[in-house]
């Protein structure tokens, strides 16, 4: 087997992972959608419905020695690389056994011992951060790579731009995975971009640039794993473009006047979890029965996660001072 | 052992006797070694000013010259230090903050609150601050205060090469994001300084100079420009007490408020702006803890409210000098109330 | 003879696959494709054809060709080149896949378009050909990795268009029926212009395919020995040109008993083994061996196949007229068509063709 065909071949349990990878975050995050509408999820969140092809192709061939960077937009990339998902509603709900002990919130979920950089409140913040742990596992020779997660509004910002140039100059184990969406906040990203394809880009940097379709999570797996074996092989850095869109606004309370009717075309004809389970059940690979037992597995951890979140408790004032330093 | 070496000559012995000691320690900078990419000699520059000069021969692959680039190399020495690496990146001049400040204080500054305490990001940025070369306004501001402001990040000014050894040594193994601004005029100040490896504490500022009738608090640059006119005040009979910092983040109270407590009289002499300083940080401090113990107003001596001029007469004015400094002294020391 | 009608496709999305990571293949920018409209436009108008139908795209090629359309018609520019009138067919919903080259082409055909040019790749020319009926076809590449359109340049392609459109040159004279593969799996059919190869992998994913070990049938229309691409594997071994009333199908097999060098894509030549080549005849179906896995037509993995599905794939000699560039302006060439000087006489016309017009 050659090894493009061993990277490619997905067995039953890698695909029944993928399954129930997409399919978490998928009623996480409509969950937290409805638990934010009863006002009881404080701040802000931002929803990764309708991208999760992305996250788990993506995240589905990375390892321990492997770091990713996020977005605000990143429920969906903590749970890829395999973030707790209970701590991960905790931390949302601002409590004290939340990943980040309630003093992160959804925009600020990490895990570091996963390789998790953390979701990001800064658009375009995640990929100079990548830039290092790329580095550094290019440095220790570990085989390691980093990929940094932006948007197509993250696209146009000045970080990311450095960073793609400064990660071929150092020819850096780095993968640049530009999510767009269609929209950054209200604004088209036909408009935002001005070579309207953001892997055109890749070019200006000397590093090859591939559009994927975002819905697909077989393809999504394909071009990312001949990225990520280019990058570990010291090949370099790698831009692959997604196209899809998200599911929610820009934020939870966006009315998203700005939309045209793409969400309901997008669930109805090329969701992700539709596509991927009517694909495997006609080739036999995994049987419909499979499938909806991972949906009832799902349906109870997120669910459980819900339940102790409500029920965990808030952080005190002793919590206010602790962890600014390591030792000041 | 101690012998007199330069400020540059310390920071670069302590570079590369860490290095020596740990090899996750690495530097990277826009030119700091140089030529990278030019058919001439490697290492051309070993930094603007020389502080990196040899390390990229000595320490083969650990020297990463950068483009023009601070957001992508400031955060990427950020987030491979907190993928195990110990980065000592520079950040030329400190006036270039803006293009990646919020590498600095919104990603490293905040990782180990906002992560819950599960993140160590052991960074050092070591920048070039201060007037005095007729550099302008982009390329001669201090701006430590505005680091200072921020939790999560530790500022460091060392005034004397011995000190700038000992605290880089410091800020190397220190765990935390660390902030170093080594003054442009003091790299060819010479001083005594041990052979061997050392470290000086942070948050433990140095009386530099006893005495009981005022109590000058200063930083780097200015702790030379404050001994200068300690010296002429004591031909005059008033005894200053000169403290250096060190630190700004976190700063040694104690030892200021102690000396206030005994002299009463305070002149805080700092190089930056007037407005948000260390100088009107330090006044609060001492008007809130050692209200009882003044018996003057707080004198600050602080570069004016304005971008650093270039002509020389004007930036020799701009600059806070020892008249200044002892003018101020005398006006408290003469107060009456 | 009404106006001549030129429709011109081009495809916004061609050449940004994962054949840009796996293989060394070129980026075409989006410029440059409205540049190579550009450029037709001013040969269309020099040989007479002054309307000109253009496929809308979300890339920004028909907004760069807006563009300098606007530039073009802005007073002052008296003297400058002439241009057709410009039409884009908007007012139909953007997809953003093929169906928007199938629904643009079947437009112009429905508007009396005599010659439709498509820009693109292989994937392009297949999909356009799909639908441009009996209207000839003149495919201009766009990049690396295309064995079906021609790599030409757009000036003298526009020429030669315009010259077809206007009848100045008979299409019957200078425009050829390609070939055509059918690969069939039930009710479901896609057409493949050079070649089909049978590939075990499960899904279509990434489309693309530039692994030989996944490969264990090939069905060819032509293969000549120069091509890039799949059909290059027979090419060397067999070569069948675009002319001869055949094709040719061999089994792919590492230890088969030929073992070739294949230029597979850009930058990527790997040996192949290759057993039971035997020529394809117009007409017959020819089984599939695999139990499962995807047909991939013209490079790209198209129709996935189940067990007991049994696809089969066939010749057929009715596929797209195409334009023949050079013969079109040596037969202009010959014929005067481009000569303006009236004092001079034309050169003698050849027994074959026509007198010139005056």
């Amino acid at each position: 087997m050659t090894d493009t065909m061993q990277r490619r071949t997905l067995t039953r349990d890698q695909l029944l992972g993928a399954y129930r990878m997409m399919r978490a975050i998928r009623e996480f995050e409509e969950r937290v959608h409805a638990e934010f509408a009863t006002g009881e999820i404080p701040g802000f969140v931002h929803l990764y419905a309708g991208e999760e092809a992305s996250a788990v192709g993506v995240c589905s061939n990375l390892d321990e020695r492997d770091t990713i960077a996020s977005t605000h937009r990143g429920h969906g990339h903590c749970i890829a690389k395999g973030v707790d998902v209970g701590e991960m509603m905790a931390e949302i709900y601002g409590r004290k056994t939340g990943s980040c002990r309630g003093k992160g919130g959804s925009m600020h979920i990490a895990d570091m011992s996963k390789g998790m950089l953390g979701a990001n409140g800064i658009v375009g913040g995640g990929p100079p951060l990548i830039c290092g742990t790329a580095l550094a596992a290019k440095i220790k020779a570990t085989g390691g790579v980093g990929v940094a997660f932006f948007g197509d509004g993250g696209s146009n910002q000045g970080t990311t731009l450095e960073s793609m140039n400064l990660a071929c100059v150092w020819n850096l184990p780095a993968i640049f995975v530009a999510e767009n969406n269609g929209y950054a906040e209200s604004t088209a990203s036909t408009w935002s971009v001005a070579s309207d394809n953001i892997a055109d880009r890749a070019a200006g940097f000397g590093m090859p640039g591939v559009i994927v379709d975002g819905f697909d999570f077989f393809a999504v797996h394909e071009a990312a794993s001949e990225a990520i074996a280019r990058a570990r092989g010291g090949g370099g850095p790698t831009l692959i473009e997604m196209k899809f869109t998200r599911y929610f606004g820009h934020f939870e309370g966006d009315q998203q006047t700005y939309r045209g009717d793409e969400v309901a075309r997008a669930r109805a004809e090329l969701d992700c979890l539709k596509r991927f389970a009517d694909r495997v059940v006609q080739t036999g690979e995994l049987a419909r029965s499979d499938l909806d037992a991972v949906d009832a597995e799902v349906a109870v951890l997120i669910d459980k996660a819900v339940d102790d979140a409500k029920a965990a408790p808030l952080p005190g004032g002793a919590d206010l001072l602790t962890d600014v330093y390591v030792r000041y | 052992m101690a012998r007199t070496i330069t400020y540059r000559e310390a920071l670069s012995e302590a570079l590369t006797q860490e290095m020596e000691r740990d090899e996750s320690v690495i530097v990277m900078g826009e030119d700091n070694a140089g030529g990278e990419g030019a058919p001439g000699e490697h290492d051309a520059w070993g930094g603007v000013l020389g502080v990196t000069k040899g390390l990229y021969h000595r320490f083969p692959g650990r020297v990463l010259d950068t483009p023009i680039s601070e957001s992508a190399f400031i955060g990427a020495a950020i987030g491979a230090a907190t993928a195990g690496m110990r980065p000592v990146a520079e950040l030329m001049f400190v006036d270039f903050m803006g293009v990646c400040f919020d590498q600095i204080y919104n990603q490293a500054a905040k990782f180990r609150y906002m992560f819950g305490g599960k993140a160590v990001t052991p960074v050092v940025i070591r920048t070039m601050y201060g007037a005095g070369l007729r550099a302008a306004a982009q390329h001669s501001q201090c701006l430590y205060p505005l680091f200072t402001h921020i939790p999560g990040l530790k500022v460091v000014l060392p005034a004397t090469p011995y000190d700038a050894k000992g605290l880089m040594i410091q800020a190397i193994r220190d765990n935390d994001p660390v902030l170093f601004f080594e003054h442009k005029a003091l790299y060819d100040l010479s001083g005594p300084v041990p052979e061997e490896s050392y470290a000086l504490p942070f948050g433990e500022a140095s009386v530099v100079r006893e005495g009981g009738d005022v109590t000058i608090v200063t930083m780097g640059r200015m702790v030379h420009t404050s001994l200068e006119a300690a010296g002429q005040l004591a031909a005059g009979g008033v005894q200053c007490e000169v403290i250096d910092l060190r630190t700004t983040s976190p700063l040694d109270e104690d030892t200021i408020l102690e000396s206030v407590e005994g002299t009463g009289r305070l002149v805080v002499v700092d190089e930056s702006h007037p407005r948000c300083s260390m100088a009107t940080d330090i006044a609060a401090l001492v008007a809130r803890r050692a209200f009882g113990a003044l018996r003057a107003p707080i004198e600050m001596v602080t570069a004016p409210h304005t971008p650093v001029p270039f002509s020389g007469t004007l930036e020799d004015l701009y600059i806070p000098d020892a008249q200044r400094v002892a003018n101020a002294v005398k006006t408290v020391a003469e107060y009456e109330r | 003879m009404g106006d001549a009608i030129v429709g011109i496709v081009a495809n916004p999305l061609s050449g940004r696959d994962i054949r840009r990571l796996v293989t060394q293949a070129s980026v075409f920018p989006t410029a440059e494709k409205a540049n190579m409209i550009q450029r037709m436009l001013t040969a269309l108008d020099a040989v007479g054809v002054h309307r000109v139908l253009l496929g809308t795209d979300l890339g920004g090629i028909s907004a760069a060709v807006l563009r300098a359309l606007e530039r073009h018609r802005a007073p002052g520019r008296a003297g400058q080149v002439r241009w057709p009138e410009v039409e884009f067919l908007d007012g139909q919903p953007i997809r953003q896949t093929a169906q928007d080259t199938v629904d643009a082409v079947r437009r112009m055909v429905t508007a009396g378009a005599r010659v439709i040019v498509c820009l693109g790749g292989d994937g392009t020319a297949r999909v356009a050909a799909g639908a441009v009926g009996e209207v000839p076809l003149l495919a201009l590449s766009t990049g690396t990795n295309n064995v079906f359109p021609a790599v030409r340049e757009a000036t003298t392609a526009g020429l030669a268009a315009g010259l077809v459109a206007t009848g100045a040159v008979p299409a019957r004279e200078v425009t050829a029926r390609a070939k055509l593969l059918e690969a069939r799996v039930g009710g479901r059919a896609e057409t493949a212009l050079v070649d089909v190869a049978v590939c075990t992998e499960r899904h279509v994913a990434s489309r693309a395919v530039w692994d030989p070990a996944t490969l264990t049938q090939l069905f060819c229309a032509f293969a000549e020995p120069d091509a890039i691409g799949l059909s290059a594997v027979l090419g060397q071994l067999s070569p069948v040109s675009r002319d001869d009333p055949y094709g040719v199908t061999a089994r792919l097999d590492g230890d088969g008993p030929h073992q070739v060098l294949a230029a597979i894509g850009p930058g990527l030549v790997l040996p192949v083994g290759v057993r039971d080549i035997e020529p394809m005849r117009p007409g017959p179906a020819y089984q599939v061996d695999a139990r499962a896995g995807v047909l991939a037509v013209d490079g790209e993995r198209e129709l996935t196949f189940e067990p007991g599905e049994r696809p089969a794939v066939r010749l057929r000699a009715d596929g797209p007229w195409c334009v023949d560039v050079p013969a079109v302006l040596a037969a202009s060439a010959r014929l005067g068509l481009l000569r303006r000087d009236p004092r001079r006489p034309a050169s003698p016309p050849s027994r074959d063709l026509q007198e010139p017009t005056a």
